[in-house]
This record gives C-alpha cells, structure tokens and sequence, in this order.
C-alpha cells in the first residue's frame, strides 16, 4: 500500500499544477504499481482541496468507458472523476485559451438527476428512475500531467483527466431516446472528426451511470438529486485546436459546441 | 504502353471466381485510373456472360479520413450484380473467398433512375427505399495490398453484399448509430455521419461518377453507400450483424 506521505506528495504535485497552470510529471513515481486505490486517494485529498477552496461539486463524469481504451490503459472497469461548477462552461461560450492546458474533446450524454442514487446495489431501474433528463454534451479532457503521460493510476490521481464541460441546452425526457443506438458525431469545419454511437459507451450509457452510481455510494460520494452525469465517450476522442469550434450532434438529442479562443 | 484490358480482366475474374489471391497488377501494367475502370468494366462483362445480371453500384473510399490515409481526393466505385448478393440470414462458406472482410453499411434500392451530376437532395428523391446493409469485402491480391488502380481493376474489392429489411426513406440519415456485432458482440460502433457527412452525398457522388464511365444508377439498382466503420477480418464460424438506429438489422454467418 501506498503510504499516506506518498499520497499527499503527489495530491500536492497535481494541485500546484492547477495552481501554476502548468502540468507536471506524472505521479505514478510516487505510488506502488498500479495503485488504483491509491490513485483514488490522492483524486479525493485533491478533492477536498478544491472544497476548501470554495468549489461547489456538481456531478461527476465517467471515464475509459470504450473497450479500446481500457485496454490501451490495462484496466478492465471504467474510472470517474468529479465535476466542479467552475467546470461548466455554457453551450457555445468562447473558451480562452488560459483556461485550458492539452484540451481534447468527446462527446458524451450527460444525465441530470433529480433523486438521490445513495443505493448499495442500484439497478438499472433504480438509476432510470433518478434521472431527470438527459442532453448532448462534450467533454473538453485535460490533464495536469505534460503531454498526456499517463498510465492509470496517474489519470486517476488527477481527476481522470477531467478539463471542463458543456451541457446542451435542450432537456431531453428518456422516453423514446435509443440510448444504444443514437448516432454520434463531432464536427470540426463541417468534417466529421469523430463518429459513434451509444453502445460504445458500455454498450449503453446508462450501464456506466450504474457502475458510478455503486462505485461512489461505497466510496462515500453518492450521486444525489442535481448531480450532472457525464456519462463516458460515443466516439474517439479528438485533439482539439486553439480557436476551432467543436459541435458533437447525438441523435435524439440535439447538439453542443466547444469553442475554443485562440 | 498497351494495357491488356481484357488480359487483365480475366486475371481478376479468374481471382475471383477460384477465390485465389494474385499479385498487384501494377507490378506488370502501369495503367491510368481510367484503364484500371475499364478493366473493372470488362471483368464485370465476364460475369454478365456467365448470366449474372446487374443489380447496383458500390462507393469506397466514402471517408475524408480513408481518403487521406490512401493519397486520394476522390471515391472509387464498384459494379454489383446479383451474383454477389448474399441473401439476409445466409450461411457463407470461407472456401468461396480469398480473405474476406465485413463492414457495416447502409443501402438505398432507386426508385427511379439518376443520371450524371447531381444534388444530394435531388438523388435522395430518387430513393424508394433504405435498408441496413453488409458488405463482405474481399480484396483478390495478396496480404489485402494494392494501389488506387489495383483496387479500382478488382471491382474496388467487392465481392458480396447483404440487404436488410428495406425501410422508405422517411428519416433523416445523417447520424444514425451503427454497430456491427460479431458473435453478438460489438465489433465496430459508428454512424452513418462517417460517409461524408451524410450518406446522402455518397449517392450524388456516385450518380456523377456512373456518368462519367457512361453510366446511369437504373430503378430498381442498389446501390451501397458506403463503409461506416473499419472492416473486420471473417473467420470460421462466426455470426455477424448490423443493426442500424431506425433501420433494423441485418446479419449472416460463416460456415464453421
């Protein structure tokens, strides 16, 4: 096990990174190998630093939800991270260019609940029955880490990678939204530069709310009623470029821009 | 130099038809991109002799990403004929192909004819109906490796095409999800935004590219849009599907 010194040597790594808005090393130096709790525990005293800080949490997004990624990353279950309001970023809104570090984009749909999920073991029914709405989202994935260098443990630690989030605007009930099979595509300069559907984010989006929804009751920060779910990726991810706009439609709910300053 | 249309065309037909791989072409024939169509356009006579008949046209290629990746600035195109259509729900045998592949498609049936250039509006209205479709790629040469003209010679790789149930065309096609399974489980995951944006330009480009080798898309063709995902290698035994958002599914098997 990690020790508790290790843990916060490297919480202390990621948050100067924040602080400076310069990423670091990656952090699996400080951890044992492949550490995943660890990582997590360096992720919460991050966490609480934000709190401390005046932070307000408002939801939580949900990460290597693709086959291919969680290979590429040796792990065979999603991560998640959490989602601050100083995160969230309007439909269209101009992103400066300070605000982000190695920005990429995905496109997500993003659950609001309206109940509390503080369930041991929710099912699938319950997670259904906890959410509002559903809407077009992008993720904009960041990380505190140069040049992406991560394994897991160091995508963990920091947060998985989160950066900011753009929420649609159009608030769509489930009913009669294919979550499986609704298209996906981001558009830079009218080319489609990433493509998919729903089943590629474990083969339903709303399998991954479920895995979040047990994961965070038994790690002490269950979702709750106005929680924001983003829910993991439909497609690759794409790198994205200072001053380019982003627009990820997902059918059946409408569309979403990045708009990145240059 | 003189190209050999007729020569070469035999040699591709013949890969084909004893489903044995070849040597590129243009290892021996340096032929233009024009002569690679005309090769393709005899080959496909060889069938028709046979008593094959004519049933559409297949887009490759249908991809901005494919395109670069291959050096190209434009689609190529393929001849169908009924010959190579694999009924829904058939069993394939692995001995009739040289080293198949599947990709997840989408298909129109014309409901009316479409000539030379055109709008991909007013090719949609041709459009009787849409259906899920599947096509099993099957490139004649060697390790799957060609250039444009080789591609182009050996019918742009076509080999079988698996129809759906047909749809009317009533929905917006231009981001529907696709997953194609294998054994039940997701293989490749996209949508049809992948074929240029929307499948619908796939059509006009192949309306214009019929014409320019004197062609016109007849009522009653099929013509394949084009692959939405990768395709995926066919092995002994396998089960495969294609379920399209909207559209319904799609699927045959490989013989064990």
């Amino acid at each position: 096990m990690t020790s508790a010194s290790a843990i916060h040597q490297a919480s202390e790594r990621i948050i100067n990174a924040y602080k400076s808005g310069k990423a670091d090393k990656p952090i699996r130096d400080l951890l044992d190998k492949g550490d995943i709790d660890g990582a997590y525990a360096v992720q919460e005293d991050v966490t609480l630093w934000r709190l401390r800080e005046g932070a307000r949490l408002v939801g939580r997004k949900i990460g290597l939800t693709a086959k291919a990624v969680q290979t590429q990353l040796g792990v065979d279950q999603p991560d998640y991270g959490m989602l601050f309001d100083d995160m969230a970023v309007p439909d269209g809104e101009e992103i400066p260019a300070s605000r982000v570090s190695q920005p990429r984009v995905e496109a997500e749909v993003a659950y609001i609940l309206d109940k509390d999920l503080h369930l041991d073991k929710p099912s699938t029914a319950d997670v259904i029955r906890a959410v509002a709405y559903a809407a077009p989202a992008i993720e904009v994935v960041d990380s505190r880490i140069a040049n992406f260098d991560i394994t897991i443990v160091d995508t963990v630690a920091d947060n998985a990678s989160s950066g900011l989030f753009i929420l649609g605007n159009d608030k769509v009930a489930l009913d009669g939204f294919d979550g499986r099979m609704c298209g996906m595509v981001v558009e830079n300069r009218g080319e489609p530069v990433s493509v998919g559907a729903g089943a590629a984010c474990l083969g339903h989006p709303i399998n991954a709310v479920r895995w979040l929804a047990e994961v965070m009751t038994a790690r002490g920060r269950p979702l709750s009623a106005g929680d924001v779910v983003m829910s993991g990726a439909l497609g690759p991810m794409v790198p994205a470029a200072k001053g380019e706009v982003y627009e990820a439609r997902i059918n059946g709910l409408g569309s979403v821009r990045a708009v990145f300053g240059a | 130099m003189a190209v050999d249309i007729q020569k070469l065309a035999k040699t591709v037909d013949d890969a084909a038809v004893k489903a044995t791989a070849i040597p590129q072409l243009s290892k021996k024939s340096r032929m233009t991109l024009k002569q690679a169509y005309r090769v393709q356009a005899a080959s496909i006579d060889r069938r028709l002799e046979r008593g094959e008949e004519r049933s559409g046209m297949k887009m490759g290629f249908t991809s901005r990403a494919k395109m670069v990746q291959m050096g190209l600035s434009d689609m190529i195109w393929g001849r169908l004929t009924d010959g190579m259509l694999v009924e829904d729900g058939a069993v394939i045998n692995l001995k009739d192909y040289v080293h198949p592949r599947v990709e997840p498609e989408i298909a129109y049936l014309l409901g009316a004819p479409l000539a030379g250039p055109t709008t991909p509006m007013a090719a949609m209205a041709a459009v009787e109906a849409v259906a899920p479709a599947l096509e099993i790629i099957d490139s004649r040469y060697r390790a799957f490796k060609f250039n444009l003209q080789d591609v182009v010679a050996d019918n742009a790789s076509s080999s079988g095409y698996v129809i759906g149930p047909w749809c009317p065309p009533d929905m917006d096609l231009d981001n529907l999800g696709v997953v194609m399974e294998v054994n039940g489980r997701p293989a490749t995951i996209g949508s049809s935004a992948a074929i240029l944006g929307h499948p619908g330009r796939s059509l006009a480009a192949a309306s214009r590219m019929a014409a320019e080798a004197g062609e016109i898309l007849e009522a009653g063709w099929v013509v394949m849009a084009g692959g939405v995902t990768e395709a995926v290698a066919l092995e002994k035994g396998v089960s495969v599907r294609n379920t399209v958002q909207g559209l319904g599914s799609v699927g045959f098997r490989v013989k064990g």
